[in-house]
């Protein structure tokens, strides 16, 4: 029958050939089995892949032939299985047969064979994928996992035990590469553990006859796993506690040691040192200085001082190293004006940064005119010295201006004076470009320094201290310049310091005596001079009062002042020493020198004075005295 | 050539039905385990997962040495055309299911026996292709090796299947193969070309045998069960 309906379509074929026009026809190419394929070992399906047709109509047929059998069987199913394939139904199938397929191509012009292929169904078997993949969520002790259950292809016969499978699946998360693969046996059902928290999932299986091809991989199945926190949530819980708990720790740590921890940190503001403490003197090894100088004339307070007097607030001035070099430079200049290099002054003394020292010089030197007119003034009322003197005690300090408050005499008790020292900063450029004005101011300033420096009782307010930064010298010298609220020059006694409670550095112009080792050419003696009254210009005018001192080398405590205060208006307010009597007893200068401050007249009659001789000139700047004299001095050179 | 197969036939049945019956091999115990006190009876179960597990073993061997040789031997054209060589396997005459639907109508107890036919028709020629392995000139160790593996797992085999049959099916003892006549003729001194495509159909067919073996206690297995999972 075939063989009829060949014969027919190659003569139809050679009848429509001779009206082709000129193509050539060939012999058709040679097909090719490409592959067989058993899905239960029941049936299986041909495969072949057609060469080329040669330009005519191709048909293809399938020819068979079983093992030591010569009868050759044509396919008996071209269609179930697609195009170009051949199927064999379970009737024609046999197992543990070879079977020896041959495919045809025909064209009108002949027929091609292919190469025979000899197949056993047995060993072509490849299973169609598992089937009802079921993927579900389940929970083990809090951790969760996936359960993949699955069904062998429906054609496949496990049950009967004709097939064997055995399955593999694979899993991964969504957006990832890589697959996880798992080996599950013949078993239709696998766990798969660590999951993520959260994530999807994409799942496929695939099964295996015991010996035969792997199958497809299954249709992808998906999976969300839920969030789990809840078991990491006590992760949490513990950490949070425990860091709780570090912290409570550290906290009691820091309050048990703050204190400790805050002087790290914020290293504190050091207080007052000792009084009377000089610390040149222990660098020179003179032990005795040290003690006497730590002795205070008068602790304890058996005097009839007045207990005011303990309460003195100190305005501590203090000189930079730079200044010092610069005073040492010009020596002549620093000497009234300057205050002997840092050696009076402790270092950890916290002043200010004001820098007095040249705010002195260059008030020295701007002052002058100021201190002329006080000085012709101061000379009249010389001989009212003694009357100032006591004018001052009960004055306090001598107002120019109605505003001016009358201090307590008692102790030259100064309040802080920041408004004095304010401008003190702007004078640290000047005084370098006026050197000559400078020396000038300075010899003002040292011949008021000649003034009873012995009448140091000022140090008496505050017993003990005789330190030397104290400007315990007790003498300043304030250049006052008009173009600043003038800082007067009290000539506070003894050593009288001003601490101001602010952090105000005051280079105290102070010095002692004037004499010994000053090379002042004109060294006057020093006069008392009282504020005659601050002018319009903020000027305060001084009105000199011959203290009928000589050269300053006596002590001499008598006409002196010392600073009260600073009033509202920038005005220095001085005041007389109280402690006169002391100051008589004892007739020492108080100076200053490089490291010892002398108290001579502090209330000890005892403490010899000493004139202890400035090494250097430059040293001699103020003992933190405010000396007017040298101020009046000026217009003479 | 009828004929001669019409005798073989008829020797092989004869052969074989007598087998059945006769006990010339002690299977107790002492045959199983090794050892000759107070052994422990083995299930049925056991015993059978155990003889599948053998016949698996030795059909995955006899797979290897077949690719072996055909790789080592055998020369790419002759490869396509061993069915076609002439040698038939020497236990095509032994009655064999083709079909799934024909070994589903086979009784355990044909399904046992068909098994144990196997088994005992090769163990002869296992030997012998042993024998013409070694005259090859450069036939590798493994496949040596392998094919000696498999004859003496296939004699463990027997032994077991005889076990089984005689557990499952309460019959006698059988009769090992040793007393019975080979069936297997070869000649003395082939050719190499000869011998060598011989040897291959040799292992091809006993490489089919072995999977039959396999299939079938497999399907005897999952019948016990009452239909595997």
């Amino acid at each position: 029958m075939k063989e009829a309906g060949e014969a027919i379509l190659l003569l139809s074929l050679l009848f429509f050939m001779p009206h082709a026009e000129g193509t050539r026809y060939s012999l058709p190419g040679k097909p090719a089995l490409t592959r067989c394929r058993s899905p239960e070992k029941e049936t299986f399906t041909c495969w072949w892949e057609p060469g080329s047709d040669g330009g005519l109509p191709t048909t293809y047929a399938l020819y068979y032939r079983k093992e030591n059998s010569e009868a050759v069987y044509e396919c008996p199913d071209y269609h179930t299985a697609g195009q170009n394939s051949c199927f064999f139904n379970k009737n024609d199938t046999s197992i543990w047969v070879n079977y020896n397929i041959t495919v045809v191509a025909t064209n009108a012009l002949g027929s091609t064979f292919s190469d025979p292929v000899d197949i056993d169904v047995v060993y072509i078997v490849k299973p169609n994928p598992p089937e009802k993949v079921a993927v579900t969520v389940m929970e083990d002790k809090g951790w969760p996992f996936l359960r993949v259950s699955w069904e062998p292809p429906h054609k496949a016969d496990t049950r009967s035990g004709w097939i064997t499978l055995i399955y593999e699946l694979r899993v991964k998360l969504e957006g990832e590469n890589e697959w996880e693969m798992h080996l599950a046996g013949q078993q239709k059902m696998f766990n798969v553990f660590s999951l993520r928290s959260g994530g999807r999932y994409l799942i496929q299986v695939r099964c295996k006859p015991d010996h035969g091809f792997w199958s497809e991989w299954s249709s992808t199945s998906y999976i969300k796993v839920p969030d789990y926190f809840h078991r990491e949530k006590s992760v949490w819980v513990l950490v949070t506690v425990f860091s709780a708990f570090i912290f409570l720790i550290f906290t009691w740590c820091i309050h048990i040691n703050g204190h400790s921890l805050k002087d790290c940190i914020l290293p504190p503001v050091p207080g007052p040192k000792i009084r009377g403490f000089d610390k040149q003197l222990l660098k020179n090894g003179k032990s005795e200085d040290i003690f006497s100088a730590l002795v205070v004339s008068d602790f304890p307070p058996t005097n009839s001082s007045n207990y005011e007097d303990l309460l003195v607030e100190y305005l501590e001035v203090y000189i930079p190293e730079e200044q010092e070099l610069i005073m040492e430079e010009s020596k002549d200049l620093h000497d009234g004006c300057l205050k002997p290099k840092g050696s009076t002054y402790d270092s950890d003394s916290g002043r200010g940064s004001c820098d007095s020292h040249t705010l002195l010089m260059d008030k020295c030197g701007e002052a002058k005119e100021d201190e002329r007119q006080t000085d012709q003034e101061g000379s009249q009322t010389g001989s009212e010295a003694q009357r100032q003197q006591a004018a001052w005690e009960q004055e306090a300090l001598t107002y120019a201006h109605e505003d001016m408050i009358s201090p307590d005499m008692s102790s030259g008790r100064v309040k802080t004076w920041p408004s004095v020292f304010s401008p003190l900063p702007q004078y640290s450029l000047s005084p370098l470009n006026q050197p000559s004005s400078l020396e000038t101011a300075k010899q003002h300033c040292l011949s008021d320094s000649l003034f009873p420096p012995g009448s140091l009782s000022s140090y008496l307010t505050q017993p003990g201290q005789t330190t030397k930064e104290a400007l315990g010298s007790s003498y300043w010298d304030f250049c006052s310049s008009n173009k600043q609220p003038h800082v007067l020059h009290p000539q506070l006694e003894a050593r009288q310091h001003l601490q101001a409670r602010s952090d105000v550095n005051i280079s105290s112009i102070g010095h002692k005596e004037a004499p010994v080792g000053l090379q002042l050419p004109t060294v006057r003696s020093t006069e008392y001079v009282e504020v005659h009254r601050v002018n319009e210009e903020d000027m305060v005018l001084l009105h000199p009062v011959p203290s009928g001192h000589g050269h300053g080398k006596g002590c001499q405590g008598e006409d002196y002042s010392k600073v009260k205060g600073v009033d509202k208006n920038n005005v220095l307010l001085l005041q007389r020493n109280s402690m006169e009597e002391q100051v008589d007893a004892c007739p020492c200068e108080n100076r200053d020198t490089r490291g010892a401050t002398e108290h001579c007249c502090s209330a000890q009659k005892s403490i010899p004075c000493i004139h202890i001789a400035l090494p250097a000139q430059d040293e001699k700047a103020g003992n933190g005295y405010v000396d007017t004299a040298t101020m009046f001095t000026l217009p003479t050179h | 050539m009828h004929i001669m197969a019409a005798i073989q036939r008829g020797v092989w049945a004869l052969l074989l039905w007598p087998s059945l019956l006769t006990v010339s091999m002690p299977l107790d115990c002492k045959e199983e385990q090794g050892s000759l006190s107070g052994c422990t009876s083995i299930s049925q179960e056991k015993l059978l997962d155990r003889v599948i597990h053998h016949a698996e073993l030795i059909y995955r061997v006899s797979e290897e040495s077949c690719s072996l040789f055909e790789e080592m031997f055998l020369p790419f054209p002759l490869r396509l055309q061993s069915s076609q060589a002439g040698y038939a396997c020497i236990t095509k005459a032994l009655p064999m299911p083709s079909s799934k639907s024909e070994i589903q109508q086979i009784s355990d107890k044909w399904l046992l026996h068909s098994v144990l036919m196997l088994v005992q028709s090769w163990i002869e020629p296992l030997v012998y292709l042993q024998t013409t392995m070694d005259r090859y000139d450069h036939a590798p160790d493994m496949l040596l090796n392998k094919t000696k593996w498999v004859s003496d797992k296939l004699i463990s085999l027997e032994q077991g299947v005889v076990v089984l049959i005689k557990k499952m099916l309460d019959e006698g003892t059988l009769a090992t193969t040793d007393s019975e006549q080979s069936l297997f003729q070869y000649d003395v001194q082939p050719e190499m070309l000869e011998s060598v495509m011989r040897d291959y159909t040799l292992l091809s067919c006993f490489k089919k045998d072995a999977h039959k073996m396999e299939t079938f206690l497999k399907l005897l297995k999952c019948r016990q069960t009452d239909n595997c999972p």
